[in-house]
C-alpha cells in the first residue's frame, strides 16, 4: 500500500474538492440551461422578451396566459344545473330519511314501490341506488334538463329540502338481490362489452362506471338489477338525443354507437345477470 | 479485486465518467427537445372551477370544438371526462397556428397527438393550453395518456388535419367533423 500510514483526512481531501467541483459545475450548467438558455429561446416563439422569460422560468413573474384569449360568447345550455359542492354532498349525508319516507309514501310508492322496487318494469328500481344519482335526476326533472310526463310535475312540487330527504330515503333502502333461480348467464359478446368495452368504436366498458363503487363520474348510477324496460327506454332516448342531461355527452356518445340488438341484450344483462 | 490505491482510483474514475456521460446525454436530450422540437413544460397557469365547468364560461357543451375567433385565431376547446373526449373528433387547418385549450371536470387526464409536439396533462382546476402548427394532413390519433380510471384504455379522440382550402368555418365560426 502506497499511503498506508497517511492520515485518512489528507487522503480524502482531493476527492472532496473534485466531487464538490463536479456537482457544482453540473448544477451551474443546469441553471444556465433551464433558467436562461431554454426560456430565452422558447420565449421568442411565444413573443415574450428575454427578461420576462427568465423571470417566468424563475417563478418571479406569473406566466398567465402567454396569449390573451378572447372571451367566450357562448350561452350555457343547461344539460344539468347540479354542481357537486361539498355542502350539497354533506346535506345528502345528513338528510332526514323519515321525512323522506313520509313524502315518498304520498308521491313515489305507486310507481317505484314501497321498498324501492318498481312493480312495472318500465319504471326504475330505486332501492339502494347511489344518493348522488337519484338527487341529480330529481334535480334535472325540476330544472327541465330531463323530461317525463309523470316525473317533471312531481319533482317540481318538491322543495330543496324535500328533494334531499326523498333521495336519502331511497338510497338507504336495501339493494335488491337478483333471484338466482331466474338469473341468466350473460352471453359472451355482451359480457365483453360490459367488462372490456369496444376500443374500435370508442366505447368504454359499461362496468368502468356502472358497477357498484366502480369509479367514473360522481353521479353515475349503479345498474345492477335495474329494470329491463327502463334501461331499454333510456338507452334509446340517449341514442336519439331526446334525453340529454348526461353532462358532456357521456351517455349520448355511447348510446349513439349501440345497435338495437345490443341495447336489448345489455338491458337483459343488467336486469338478470348475477355476476357483476 | 482492486486492492491498491491506484486500482481503486481507476475504477472510481471509470464509473464517474459513466455517470457524467448519462447525465450529459439526458441534458442534451432535454435541450434538443426544448429547442429543436419545441417540447417544453407548460408555462400557462389558468384556474377554472371543475365543479361548475359545465355551467358557466368557456367549457360549456355548445362552446366545445374548433372555432375561428373574430380576429382569425383558430381555437380548439375540448373537455376530457371519464371516459371520453368532448368532442370525440376535431378539425384543424394545416399549416396555421392553432391554440388548443383543455380542461376536465373530474380527474387527471393527459393527451398527446401522435406525430406532433402536442402533449400535455389535463388537471382538474386548471386550463391546459398548447399552441401548435399541424404540418401534415390526415386523421391523427389522440389518446388519453394519463391513467384516469377503468375506462382509460378506451378513451381517445381523432384530430383531423385538413388543407387550409378545405377548412371552412360556418357562420358562427365553428368547424366540426360531422359537418364535413
Amino acid at each position: 500500500m502506497e499511503h498506508a500510514d497517511a492520515d485518512p483526512k489528507v487522503l480524502d481531501q482531493p476527492w472532496r474538492i473534485w466531487a464538490t467541483a463536479a456537482i457544482a459545475s453540473v448544477a451551474a450548467a443546469g441553471l444556465l440551461l433551464g433558467m436562461i438558455v431554454l426560456p430565452v429561446v422558447q420565449g421568442r416563439n411565444a413573443g415574450i422578451s428575454a427578461f420576462d422569460a427568465i423571470c417566468r422560468a424563475l417563478g418571479i413573474q406569473a406566466g398567465s396566459p402567454a396569449m390573451p384569449q378572447p372571451p367566450s360568447a357562448a350561452q350555457a345550455i343547461p344539460v344539468t344545473q347540479v354542481a357537486w359542492s361539498a355542502e350539497l354532498i354533506r346535506d345528502l349525508e345528513q338528510a332526514d330519511r323519515r321525512n323522506g319516507e313520509a313524502i315518498a309514501s304520498q308521491t313515489c310508492f305507486a310507481c317505484h314501490g314501497e321498498r324501492g322496487f318498481a312493480p312495472d318494469n318500465r319504471n326504475p328500481n330505486l332501492a339502494g341506488q347511489s344518493a348522488l344519482a337519484i338527487y341529480k335526476q330529481l334535480h334535472d326533472y325540476r330544472s327541465d334538463s330531463r323530461f317525463n310526463d309523470q316525473m317533471t310535475p312531481i319533482a317540481k312540487a318538491l322543495d330543496d329540502r324535500q328533494l334531499i330527504d326523498v333521495t336519502a330515503y331511497y338510497a338507504y333502502l336495501t339493494t335488491g338481490a337478483i333471484d338466482p333461480t331466474t338469473a341468466q348467464v350473460g352471453d359472451e359478446e355482451i359480457v365483453r362489452l360490459v367488462e372490456r368495452g369496444d376500443q374500435s368504436r370508442n366505447l368504454p366498458a359499461c362496468s368502468s362506471c356502472h358497477g357498484r363503487r366502480a369509479g367514473g363520474p360522481t353521479e353515475t348510477p349503479s345498474l345492477v338489477g335495474q329494470n329491463e324496460g327502463y334501461l331499454i327506454a333510456q338507452l334509446q332516448l340517449y341514442r336519439s338525443g331526446e334525453r340529454k342531461n348526461d353532462i358532456y355527452h357521456r351517455m349520448r356518445s355511447v348510446a349513439r354507437q349501440l345497435t338495437d340488438r345490443e341495447i336489448a341484450r345489455l338491458a337483459r344483462y343488467y336486469s338478470t345477470t348475477l355476476r357483476q | 479485486m482492486a486492492s491498491t490505491e491506484r486500482e481503486i482510483l481507476r475504477t472510481e474514475i471509470g464509473w464517474a465518467i459513466v455517470v457524467a456521460g448519462v447525465v450529459g446525454v439526458i441534458m442534451v436530450a432535454i435541450v434538443y427537445a426544448g429547442l429543436a422540437m419545441h417540447i417544453n413544460p407548460p408555462s400557462n397557469i389558468e384556474h377554472i372551477d371543475p365543479k361548475t365547468l359545465h355551467l358557466t364560461g368557456e367549457f360549456t357543451e355548445p362552446n366545445l370544438g374548433t372555432k375561428v375567433e373574430a380576429n382569425g385565431q383558430v381555437t380548439v376547446r375540448m373537455v376530457a371526462t371519464q371516459f371520453a373526449f368532448v368532442p370525440q373528433c376535431l378539425v384543424v387547418p394545416e399549416g396555421k397556428p392553432v391554440t388548443l385549450r383543455f380542461s376536465t371536470p373530474d380527474v387527471l387526464h393527459g393527451i398527446l397527438v401522435t406525430g406532433t409536439n402536442v402533449n400535455t396533462m389535463i388537471v382538474p382546476g386548471y386550463v391546459s393550453q398548447v399552441h401548435t402548427v399541424f404540418r401534415k394532413t390526415g386523421d391523427l390519433l389522440m389518446p388519453c395518456h394519463e391513467y384516469c380510471g377503468l375506462g382509460h384504455s378506451q378513451m381517445w379522440a381523432t384530430v383531423r388535419v385538413v388543407p387550409e382550402a378545405e377548412f371552412r368555418p360556418g357562420a358562427d365560426g365553428k368547424v366540426s367533423c360531422d359537418a364535413r
